[in-house]
């Protein structure tokens, strides 16, 4: 077995996760980072996108509209490069009680939340396609954020400094010396390969799935509930600024412009498994009516996946504070050292992707603490690798670079523009046979054909680097079509089931992916 | 208003098929379609039965069987004279075609196993001559030559599943200069009908093979004068040599598609492509006349019989709204094979039976339409079939198109009816 030795290893390679190891490792610390799956493919890949404004909590939860507003000014500095400066506006439709847009703005003024009444004539100019009926607009500086790129900005801001990023690589038991953490044993997916972890601090950034983690390493009373939603992906833009329903949170209340699309979110159930991906059609119809109320015509659009995720609803067992028992969608730091005496661990759960930021510094103030030494953080002024230049993300800058060298440069996958030499550097970078993993970093196949075109194109890419074999080759097709038909089938209708059979044409018809000698049990008939 | 003897709708290899049936029958036929149809994705292969599950090795030996199985399947409404039928019209029309030389291969009696581009064994009754030669049961070495140039196509994947499928074959990448760095098949289809080009290719390629292999290239070898492209390319490499269908859009199916529209048009019909059907004008349970719409401009179409060939679900014609409710979309017609209500439309296995698959327009014994007595519904828009996966696509659409035009003809009384203008 190898053997690492660290100073802290952190489990869980989401937004919070790779925050925390690309703060420890602005304080100097080395770090090693593991995932059970890739960086950012639980919670954190799977919300709409939206840096949040702090509007959304500004009546209903005033310290939370605190921090947002706070965040999404330090994230526009510090991530520009995966930020995308749409602004929000927060708008009172019909169904909405309009008493609730005074207090909304007082809510604002209250929390430090820019928010700036407009006038509705204004707000359709804007965006024509809102519906017409809105009373009262707000606009408020909402953004979105390309979340891998993030992730992978700090992964590697981390790398760079020493620190070891093992995707793939689930925590299987832990290290204890009595009261003590002492690192965790984890498992390599691919290679089955275990690695003993060695670790001064162990942080435990697993969101919906830390009690399992904290379980696991003997720390009873973790409990979060996973609370499921759903988000829609459509096949355009039908806005270009966030569009929020004025009223008390709820359900198909956000519509969020982020790169080539539009997401519509969410739902909120309490579910026993986070692992649960379950997409019910009443679920789906809410959301297309939800759709409706903001943009009408919303229905005629194509909608091209549909995705849940799992908020971490934190419920400590163990508090003893009334107070705190009630299940909150504020972040959780437990600190086991002053909550159960065992030093060495520390757990980060709940919270929202706005603030993943501030989690890892509480996190890494925490882990100092435990260790007796003072090392300031600095994740609020320093840029992530690949926003040093300050400069926001803009929709089209992939486009205009195509155009700069428009016969030089093979296109994959044209509906992200994602060029053959970017493929084969993902794919030597991330030393990966998963198509998805190669998704997740391009954006390749997330367009409107959802990899018609561009997949059988990749899996021969991948095949003709590193030797990969034919069967591999066909594995890795044949999983991210599974994958993307996960995706599909409950939101299929319209003009995107027509590509989805277009689709089945050119795999299973023109491609054979069904009769490919590993897939194939075939026998000769007749 | 135009008066026809029959409206073909939809103009896939089943629309063209019953329209120059229809003409050649003596009736005066107009196909109107909104677009292109199935021809332009598809690998230009006659593919009649491939998988009844399993591979079929004959498709004439498994139609009976499977025709008794299936009761609800096109064949089963169609019955084996007509597939055999209207594969023997389809070889005399290819030779008659517009393009000189070129031929389609194969019997009903012996599927050929062709390689996809992935290289997976595609079973097919008929198929262009300039594809024969990858039939998996031919001798000799295969050397599947592809380029960088063409995103479209990967050798050594394709050689590796061949390999794995037990026959000799490797990968090699030959440079093709392009224009354009995304260039696709019928880019450089076009350069294979010059010959200067095609020997300078032939020379580059020459020296990289061995000796008795025979050499698979991605569907290219020319658009215009695809016989004289491949013959002259087998013959200076002085070997076998083979064209592999790839990703849309197919050369080889745009051929099929330039020698159905001649059939269409040398026998006297009519095609109107860029108009689609946008009203119904109906006559108590008949079709009275069709409108359709191009360029802003309205044209109305009468005829005394209609044959639907618009597709299933890939063309739009059948169409699931975002409230779970399916529509034929361009005549209205009802619909079989749907899920009942509250059971699963998809399930979440990818490569396994999609509840929808078998959604076509509801007919009769005779291909006509429930509720439109003068309507014929061929192609994919008949229910009861899943054509990617069985592989049968083309034979239900030559098949049904073949037989609506015979109904219509003998039901016209072998005169055209109606033929006033």
């Amino acid at each position: 077995m190898t053997t690492l030795s660290t100073d802290v290893l952190v489990i869980g390679g989401g937004a919070t996760g790779a925050g925390v190891a690309w703060d420890a490792a602005l304080r100097g610390f080395d770090v090693v980072l593991v995932d059970r799956g890739d960086l950012a493919e639980g919670t954190s890949g799977r919300f709409h996108g939206l840096v949040h404004s702090g509007g959304r909590y500004a009546v209903k939860d005033p310290k939370a509209a605190e921090e947002c507003i706070a965040e999404n000014r330090i994230l526009r500095r510090i991530a520009a490069d995966c930020i995308e400066d749409i602004g929000g506006f927060f708008v009172t439709t019909p169904w909405d009680d309009p008493a609730y847009a005074d207090r909304f703005k007082d809510g604002c003024q209250a929390t430090g939340v820019d928010c700036e009444e407009i006038d509705p004539a204004l707000s359709l100019r804007e965006e024509p396609r809102l519906n017409p009926d809105i009373s009262r607009v707000f606009r408020v500086p909402d953004a979105n954020i390309d979340v891998w790129k993030t992730v992978w900005a700090m992964a590697h801001g981390a790398q760079d400094r020493g620190a070891r990023v093992l995707p793939y690589h689930a925590a299987v038991a832990f290290r204890r010396d009595g009261d003590r953490v002492t690192g965790a044993r984890v498992r390599g997916a691919r290679t089955g390969e275990e690695i003993d972890v060695e670790a001064r601090v162990t942080v435990n950034a697993s969101g919906a799935w830390a009690g399992r983690v904290a379980d696991l390493a003997g720390i009873e009373g973790v409990r979060v509930l996973p609370g499921r939603g759903i988000m829609i992906a459509m096949n355009h833009r039908l806005v270009n600024t966030c569009v929020n329903r004025c009223q008390m949170p709820t359900d198909g209340d956000i519509l969020v412009p982020i790169r080539t699309v539009c997401v519509i979110g969410t739902t909120d159930e309490h579910t026993g498994d986070p692992d649960d991906h379950t997409v019910r059609e009443s679920e789906v119809d809410a959301m297309l009516d939800d759709g409706e109320k903001l943009v009408p015509g919303f229905r005629q659009a194509r909608a091209l996946r549909v995705w849940t995720g799992v908020r971490p609803l934190f419920e400590d067992a163990k508090a003893s504070d009334t107070s705190t028992r009630d299940v909150t969608r504020a972040h959780a730091l437990l600190d086991h050292d002053q909550r159960d005496g065992v030093t060495g661990f520390v757990t980060i759960t709940g919270g929202k992707l706005t603030t993943f930021r501030l989690m890892a510094e509480e996190t890494m103030n925490a882990v100092c603490r435990q260790l007796g030494e003072h090392r300031p953080c600095t994740t609020q002024t320093e840029p992530l690798p690949g926003s040093e230049q300050r400069e926001h993300y803009r929709l089209g800058e992939r486009l205009e670079r195509k155009e700069e060298h428009l016969s030089g440069a093979q296109l994959i996958c044209e509906c992200e523009m994602v060029t053959r030499g970017k493929l084969e550097d993902a794919i030597r970078r991330r030393a990966t046979t998963n198509l998805d993993d190669i998704r997740r970093l391009l954006r390749l196949g997330m367009g409107p054909c959802q990899g018609g075109f561009c997949i059988y194109r990749a899996t021969g890419v991948l095949h003709g680097l590193d030797g990969l074999s034919a069967e591999q080759a066909d594995a890795a097709l044949q999983h991210f079509l599974q994958e993307r038909w996960k995706g599909i089938w409950p939101i299929l209708y319209g003009d995107q089931l027509r590509q989805a059979r277009l689709d089945d044409w050119i795999f299973q018809g023109v491609l054979g992916v069904a009769h490919t000698p590993s897939s194939d049990g075939d026998r000769s008939a007749a | 208003m135009l008066h026809y003897d029959a409206v073909v709708i939809g103009a896939g290899t089943a629309g063209l098929v019953a329209g120059a049936r229809l003409a050649e029958g003596g009736a005066r036929v107009c196909v109107v379609a909104k677009g292109v149809g199935s021809t332009h994705l598809a690998p230009g292969t006659i593919d009649v039965l491939g998988y009844a599950p399993d591979r079929v090795a004959s498709p004439a030996a498994a139609l009976p069987e499977f025709m008794t199985a299936r009761a609800d399947h096109p064949y089963a409404l169609l019955g084996p004279d007509a597939v055999a039928e209207s594969l023997g019209w389809l070889k005399a029309r290819v030779e008659a075609g517009p393009l000189p030389g070129y031929r389609y291969a194969g019997e009903l009696d012996r599927n050929l196993l062709l390689p996809s581009a992935i290289g997976a064994l595609r079973p097919s009754a008929l198929v262009p001559e300039t594809m024969a030669g990858g039939d998996a049961a031919l001798p000799g070495r295969v050397a599947v030559v592809g380029s960088r140039s063409l995103r479209d196509f990967h050798a050594s994947l394709c050689a590796g599943n061949l390999r794995r499928a037990g026959i000799e074959a490797r990968g090699l990448e030959i440079d093709i200069d392009v224009e354009r760095a995304d260039e696709n098949a019928l880019g450089l289809a076009r350069r294979f009908d010059d010959a200067g080009w095609r020997a300078a290719f032939a020379a580059r390629l020459a020296i990289k093979l061995q000796a008795d292999e025979r050499v698979g290239l991605p569907a290219m070898l020319g658009a215009r004068d695809p016989h004289g492209a491949w013959s002259d390319l087998e013959q200076r490499l002085g070997r076998r040599v083979f064209e592999i269908p790839t990703l849309p859009p197919s050369v080889p199916g745009m051929r099929l598609f330039e020698i159905l529209r001649s059939a269409l048009r040398r026998a006297g019909g009519r095609l109107v492509i860029g108009a689609e059907v946008v009203d119904v004008e109906r006559s108590g349970q008949a079709i009275a006349a069709v409108s359709t719409r191009a360029g802003g401009h309205d044209v109305r179409y009468a005829a005394p019989w209609f044959v639907l060939a618009a597709g299933g679900f890939a063309s739009g014609a059948i169409e699931l709204d975002s409230h779970w409710v399916t529509h034929e979309r361009v005549l209205g017609l009802p619909l079989r094979g749907l899920p009942a209500p509250g059971e699963p439309r998809f399930v979440a296995e990818y490569l396994a039976e999609q509840p929808m698959a078998r959604v076509g327009v509801a007919v009769d014994g005779e291909l006509r339409a429930e509720g439109a007595e003068n309507v014929m519904v061929v192609g994919a828009a008949l229910p009861g079939a899943v054509p990617w996966s069985e592989a049968s696509g083309e034979g239900i659409a030559l098949a049904s198109g073949s037989r609506a035009a015979e109904l219509v003809l003998a039901r016209a009384g072998g005169t055209p009816a109606g033929a006033a203008a």
